[in-house]
């Protein structure tokens, strides 16, 4: 039934609905497929073979396979996976707040100078430039 | 008695025991049902049992299985469905 080069339609997958050709035979169960699907192996229930026997080799490459769907008027799309794009980096923003917030620094530090150094002053006033910077994160 | 509102099936009754002692009825919203097949009424897996307005919040792969017909037929309905076509 699933010999090379038998045309199939795939049942089951996100590949559902498309079709395919069987390129190898792995096991009793398994099968190679190329085509409109990924080339993968396949379990043969999730096939329904169809008439059409094409004329393949085995291990066929998937440019080959291109040409013979062609003469059948079937297409392909070739799609490239996407590569993942580079993370963000965050360290420059928090170099950037911190100099805007170095400036708001000075104003502040003057004011604790002239009053008594005491812990409870200077805790609130430290939390103020940390909070700024997260904001401007944000942003 | 309840509040007007909370007087609809939508609604299920939770007894909370409170730190002084008592105990309190809250209402607290029920989950929607699981989506059914529509040819068949079989349950749909992938599909999850959320409000609508929770719904609109989750991306578009989180809805549905990726797969054609997802959501709507379940997996043995759409075999059939392929079959039925390719032997047309």
């Amino acid at each position: 039934m699933f010999e090379i080069g038998r045309l199939c339609v795939k049942l089951a997958g996100r590949d559902a609905g498309k079709k395919c050709v069987v390129v190898d035979t792995v096991d009793e169960f398994t099968v190679l497929i190329d085509g409109q699907t990924r080339r993968r192996n396949c379990n043969v229930k999730h096939l329904e073979p169809l008439k059409e026997v094409l004329k393949i080799k085995k291990n066929v490459s998937h440019a080959d396979i291109v040409k013979e769907f062609k003469k059948l008027k079937l297409e392909i799309r070739d799609t490239k996976p996407k590569k993942a794009s580079p993370r963000p980096k965050k360290s420059k923003q928090k170099k950037d707040a911190l100099e805007e917030t170095n400036v708001k620094k000075s104003v502040v530090k003057k004011t604790t100078e002239i009053q008594v150094e005491s812990k409870q002053t200077k805790k609130p006033k430290a939390a103020k430039p940390v909070t700024k910077t997260k904001k401007e994160q944000k942003e | 008695m309840p509040a007007g509102n909370k007087k609809s099936n939508t609604f299920r009754k939770v007894f909370v025991k409170t730190p002084g002692g008592k105990t309190v009825v809250h209402h607290r919203t029920r989950k929607p049902k699981q989506h059914k097949c529509a040819d068949c009424g079989a349950e749909i897996i992938g599909v999850p049992r959320l409000r609508p307005y929770e719904m609109h919040n989750l991306a578009k792969t989180k809805k549905r299985p990726q797969r054609a017909y997802g959501g709507k037929l379940c997996g043995a309905c759409l075999k059939k469905k392929i079959v039925l076509e390719s032997r047309s």
